[in-house]
């Protein structure tokens, strides 16, 4: 009869404790997310992006992160196809006992949520997993220093004609920089395609993706914005419920605090979607 | 009034079911929604057919036999109530009333309107109890009880076992009915020794026994014609918690 | 005629039920295993007597009529629990709490029972607290108390206004426990349609399975009958549908004695009938008369402007309200015995004073909130009142409740002795199902008091006894003659009733039951009523046996099957009420004769030629039964004209 021989309770605190630590993960996206909104030419979110990209603890949790992902939709799935199987045959008329809000529905909020993770991953986060071409960023500093080492080489000989030749182009077309491929501060080369990268820093250079210009570009498409905002109302609803049930699966539940949960979801679930609405909605509607 | 009723018809538990529409006339508002069903009974003996079978007992909602799943909600529209207590005077002249019964796995037809609830005494039968043989007890005032404890073990034990906390719930879940029965015992000295593997017994049968999982969307409370709150499960889950965690058992 | 041997032990009252403990046989470990105990029902008494004789090792096999023991109608009691606890340091003790019932039950019940019970009142107290009872508790933690009818102390335990919930939930806990041990088989959705004798003995019982129509044999060295009271005989009465006394009477037709059949208690506080479609009638607690005034308009034009609806209750002032219970019986004023509290409802009502559609009497709370606070009016009264207000729409709170009195309990049953044992040798009976303990009339809260002290105190003792002498006696086969005779003879009965094809459905001639009953062996009785009675109640067998119709098949899940042959047992009962109503030219508790009354109204006993058990002997179809007295010794108690004046 079950899927998985782990106690009901056991299989849903599972659900509950992965579930927190998203909880806990948004917030901190989101903060980063916000910082596209300052007017500094994306240099905040940049160096936020730089070290999510590269700091090694943040690796880590990337990794756990992912796995939570999957855990949760895992559990929920199992949970979910227990459930149906709990009722063989349904009811012909529809349920109409007052259920706390969308919590019926939160396989589907969590689908939907789902497939905007998949899309959300092809747009962005494959980039930086090199599976998917985005835009580039690379500090002028790091460039120059990859072109010294390699003119050092030129000048001991060690290089052959074909390179000596790539690298005289390099410097050519660096030279000859067109416009918006330089930050505000001109201290990044920013938008650059793939092409671009090894035109302008060379053939083995490794650039970091420019999310900066991705999201801003990206946001100019209404299609796109619409999506994600839908998706976004679709993670408010998720998670207003989800911090309730999180509170009731760990018996945080006594007359006291009741209420004290109940705000904290509401306020939780409305601020955290809407911090990231705020990006599309500004790109679009108030042409950030 | 007059109304339309649409019930569901099964044989029994093996045979296929299916609704079927009778007509209903002159039913007086005072009239409880059983009587409704007896005067429609009377009336298919009257015409040599069989009558509907629906469980029923006391009739006024303390017993917990009846359970009719009517027009989506279990014990129908008005709230607090058993099936038996509800009155006619809650629907209108012309309704249609859709009857069906409890659906759940754990729950199997025996014959139209009736189901089979022993799940929830197997369930019970796991630990629901104080394991103390008749004799030998120390005196009814040798433990003092909080009153304010004494009142909550009593509305969690004021459960009739009516079922239709699963089938409100769209897990089928049973967690309302041994939260209930958990929480009286936990909050009582004399259900403390046996509080960890009671829970985890119970809850074992229970998922056993087929019940879906609880999502937490309290429909269950909602539906309960004893109002126990799902302040119940929390106090399971904790129970829970603790007994896998911290305890021997 | 065969003399009752009620077997009560010797020595002073208060050390019988000692004495009998301690000279009582018991059997070993070895030996109970090898013992068989049928229960047939899972109410208080039943659930309490099987989970201990479980517990105590014998192979138990419980029936249950429901889905679950946790339906029974003991489940409905919503009072309390009497127990002589004087935990309120108000003068009670075991004696008054004997005296109480005694007196309560109109000098008709035998003393050293009454006694007995009264013992072992406060050890169902310990037990069910044991096991996870939540009884009413007072701010240090302790057990509260209340008052109740009949009482001058508060000695009632209760839970909320769910007292027989919450004790039915412990037996059944117990029970729960035993079946998981393995000691009790459950058999649920199961009646009792036939017992089962062999050597004049009780050696088991047929059943039907209620699901699939199958009859079962069961056999054992003992049956308990624990199936409760047949008030259901009145068609309208405040027993759950299932309730019948078709058990009790398959053991009367084998030779159990019937004691008391007209000894009915009335309640006072239910619900007034609305309508001739109305299935049954609902309760409200007696405790209600705690903080309740009951009255009528004092001008008979108030009451019929109530009833044309020109007037509300409301409008009535306070000095044209006849607070007709305070009035008459000034010491105990609302709390009088709840015959007395019925009748006087009924005087009035007949006296044209009644009020809603003319059956019906006020219960006023206007004081009591008055005195207390809606809050704490709430606190004690408000699933009542919530209660009230689903049935009959109207909000209690602000206009007086309407209630009238309605069949509730009934007093007779199976005869038993000291030991609970029926005139059958291995055939006991306990509970509402016997006669033992409350004489005439029984008074609230000692219902559950009696079913439980039954089942947990006293039939483990004596039923031990019994089958001291049985540990040779082997298993008796289903398949031996006794049970294919017993299954032959029921099922030709069954096949009977199908057959038939009448025009009159089960509902309607069970009516028509309750309305010869109601008329003619109600609240207040006549001889001429009662002389009317039989040949009505005879035609109306007939009537059922030639005329009935009963639709479906004997093997299938079948109600309309069910409550014909309930009926059919129910109309032989009727019969025998009427008899025993007859025989008794006297009143006494809940037998109100009103030949027989004192010049204020009163019930009028006659000590001198009734202080006797009518106990009466089936003999045969066509002949009339024969009645056996067991007369009534007080030697401990003074014998007096019940007075709560």
């Amino acid at each position: 009869m079950k899927l998985v021989q782990f106690a009901s309770i056991t299989k849903k605190m599972a659900l509950a404790a992965v579930g927190l630590f998203l909880l806990v993960f948004l917030p901190v996206h989101m903060g980063i997310n916000l910082c596209i909104l300052r007017e500094d030419g994306g240099e905040w979110y940049r160096n936020a992006c730089h070290f999510m990209g590269t700091n090694y603890i943040v690796k880590i949790f990337e990794m756990v992160l992912m796995a939570t992902i999957l855990l949760h939709i895992g559990v929920a799935i199992v949970l979910t196809i227990e459930n149906w199987m709990a009722r063989p045959v349904r009811y012909k008329v529809v349920s109409k006992s007052k259920t706390h809000f969308m919590s019926r529905y939160m396989i589907w909020t969590g689908g939907i949520i789902g497939c905007f993770l998949i899309l959300h991953f092809i747009n962005f986060y494959f980039v930086k997993l090199d599976i998917v071409e985005g835009k580039y960023t690379a500090e002028i500093e790091e460039v120059d220093s990859f072109f010294q080492q390699k003119a050092k080489k030129m000048q001991s000989g060690e290089l052959g004609e074909k390179e000596q030749a790539v690298l005289v182009a390099q410097y050519q077309a660096l030279s000859q920089l067109p416009e918006g491929k330089l930050d505000k501060s001109g201290k990044s080369l920013v938008n650059l395609s793939k092409e671009e990268v090894k035109k302008y820093c060379g053939e083995d250079f490794e650039a970091e993706p420019d999310f900066y210009t991705m999201c801003k570009e990206f946001f100019k498409n209404k299609y796109y914005s619409l999506i994600y905002l839908l998706c976004f109302v679709a993670l408010a609803f998720h998670l207003m419920h989800a911090i309730n049930s999180l509170a009731q699966t760990f018996g945080l539940n006594h007359s006291k605090y009741n209420k004290v949960i109940e705000n904290f979801a509401i306020g939780f679930a409305i601020i955290v979607p809407l911090g990231f609405a705020l990006i599309p909605i500004a790109i679009l509607f108030l042409g950030f | 009034m007059n109304l339309t009723l649409k019930i569901w018809r099964q044989d029994n538990a093996k045979s296929k079911g299916r609704f079927q529409t009778y007509k209903v006339t002159e039913i007086s508002p005072e009239t409880s929604f059983l009587e409704m069903l007896d005067i429609l009974n009377e009336g298919l003996v009257d015409k040599v057919e069989h009558p509907v079978c629906f469980d029923n007992d006391c009739r006024e909602g303390i017993c917990g036999m009846c359970g009719l799943y009517i027009n989506g909600r279990p014990h129908g529209c008005d709230d607090g109530v058993t099936t038996c207590q509800l009155h006619m005077r809650k629907f209108k002249d012309g309704d249609v009333i859709t009857i069906e019964p409890w659906r759940a796995r754990p729950f199997p037809i025996i014959r139209d309107l009736v189901v089979d609830r022993s799940a929830f005494d197997k369930i019970i039968q796991e630990g629901g109890y104080v394991s103390v043989t008749t004799g030998g007890v120390p005196d009814g005032n040798a433990i003092p009880i909080p009153k304010k404890q004494a009142d909550q073990a009593m509305d969690s034990a004021s459960c009739i076992g009516c079922g239709a906390c699963v089938a409100s719930c769209k897990n089928a879940s049973a967690m309302l009915f041994v939260g209930a029965k958990v929480s009286q015992l936990a909050l009582l000295p004399q259900g403390k020794p046996e509080a960890a593997l009671r829970v985890q017994a119970m809850v074992a049968k229970m998922d056993a026994l087929g019940f879906g999982n609880c999502t937490n969307t309290y429909a269950c409370e909602a539906e309960c014609p004893k109002e126990i709150k799902r302040s119940n499960i929390a106090r399971m889950n904790r129970e829970f918690l603790c007994a896998k965690t911290c305890s021997e058992e | 005629m065969s003399t009752l041997n009620s077997k009560i032990p010797q020595g002073p009252l208060s050390e019988k039920w000692t004495r009998y403990k301690a000279e009582q046989k018991l059997v070993n470990p070895a030996n109970k295993r090898k013992l068989d105990v049928i229960v047939v029902g899972t109410g208080l008494a039943g659930a309490s007597a099987a989970a201990s004789l479980g517990a105590l090792g014998f192979n138990v096999k419980i029936f249950c009529i429901s889905d679950s023991p946790r339906r029974a109608h003991s489940i409905a009691a919503q009072g309390g629990v009497n127990a002589a606890k004087n935990y309120q340091n108000d003068g009670d003790s075991v004696g008054r709490l004997f005296y109480d019932t005694i007196k309560g039950g109109d000098y008709r019940a035998r003393e050293a029972n009454v006694h007995r019970l009264a013992e072992v009142a406060n050890s169902i107290i310990d037990q069910c607290v044991a096991q996870g009872v939540p009884f009413a508790r007072d701010y240090g933690g302790l057990l509260d108390n209340r008052s109740f009818g009949g009482a001058q102390v508060s000695r009632t335990f209760y839970a909320k206004g769910q007292t027989g919930q919450q004790l039915l939930l412990g037996a059944y806990s117990a029970l729960s426990k035993e079946i998981k041990a393995g000691t009790v088989k459950m058999y649920e959705r199961r009646e009792m349609v036939e017992l089962v004798m062999k050597d004049d003995r009780a050696r088991g019982i047929i059943t039907r399975n209620l699901s699939t129509g199958e009859l079962e044999r069961h056999s054992a060295h003992a049956v308990v009958i624990a199936t409760g009271g047949y008030g259901n005989v009145y068609f309208l009465s405040t027993n759950a549908m299932n309730c019948n006394g078709s058990a009790a009477v398959q053991c009367y037709r084998k030779g159990a004695f019937f004691a008391n059949p007209c000894y009915v208690q009335i309640h006072p506080t239910c619900i007034p009938v609305h309508g001739d479609k109305q299935s049954k009638l609902t309760l409200m607690s007696e405790s209600l008369r705690n903080d309740g005034r009951i009255w009528v308009p004092k001008n008979i034009d108030d009451s019929v402007a109530i009833r044309e609806g020109r007037m509300k209750p409301t409008d009535i002032k306070e000095e044209d309200r006849d607070y007709y219970l305070e009035r008459r019986y000034p010491a105990f004023g609302n709390l009088v015995p709840r015959d007395i509290a019925s009748r006087a409802a009924k005087e009035r009502c007949d006296a044209g004073y009644g009020v809603g559609t003319g059956q019906a009497v006020y219960l006023d709370f206007k004081t009591a909130i008055e005195r207390l606070g809606a809050e704490k009016v709430e606190a004690r009264y408000g699933n009542l009142f919530q209660m009230y207000e689903k049935i009959v729409d109207e909000n209690p709170y602000e206009t007086p409740m309407m209630i009238y009195p309605a069949v509730h309990y009934t007093m007779g049953g199976l005869w038993v002795d000291y030991e609970l044992q029926t005139t059958i040798p291995g055939l006991f009976a306990a509970g509402e199902a016997n006669f033992s303990d409350h004489g005439a009339n029984r008074l609230g809260a000692s219902a559950l008091m009696q079913g439980l002290a039954d089942g947990y105190f006293v039939l483990p003792y004596t039923v031990q006894n019994y089958l001291s002498d049985q540990i040779h006696t082997p298993r008796l086969s289903v398949d031996s003659p006794e049970f294919m005779e017993a299954e032959k003879s029921v099922k030709e009965r069954m096949e009977k009733i199908l057959s038939i094809k009448g025009t009159k459905t089960v509902d309607t001639l069970q009516r028509d039951l309750g309305h010869i009953m109601w008329e003619k062996v109600g609240m207040g009785r006549q001889r001429e009523g009662l002389l009317e009675a039989i040949p009505l109640l005879a035609k109306l067998k007939n009537e059922f046996w030639s005329n009935v119709r009963v639709t479906g098949d004997l093997c299938s899940m079948n109600p309309e099957l069910e409550k014909a042959l309930r009926l059919a047992d129910h109309i032989e009962l009727a019969e025998l009420m009427a008899r025993d109503g007859l025989q008794r030219e006297e009143s006494c508790g809940g037998h109100f004769r009103l030949e027989h009354q004192t010049e204020e109204g009163e019930a009028k006993r006659d000590d001198e030629n009734f202080m006797f058990v009518g106990a009466w002997e089936y003999k045969g179809e066509m002949a009339e039964p024969a009645l056996h007295k067991e007369v009534l010794n007080y030697e401990f108690i003074h014998v007096q004209q019940r007075n709560y004046k």
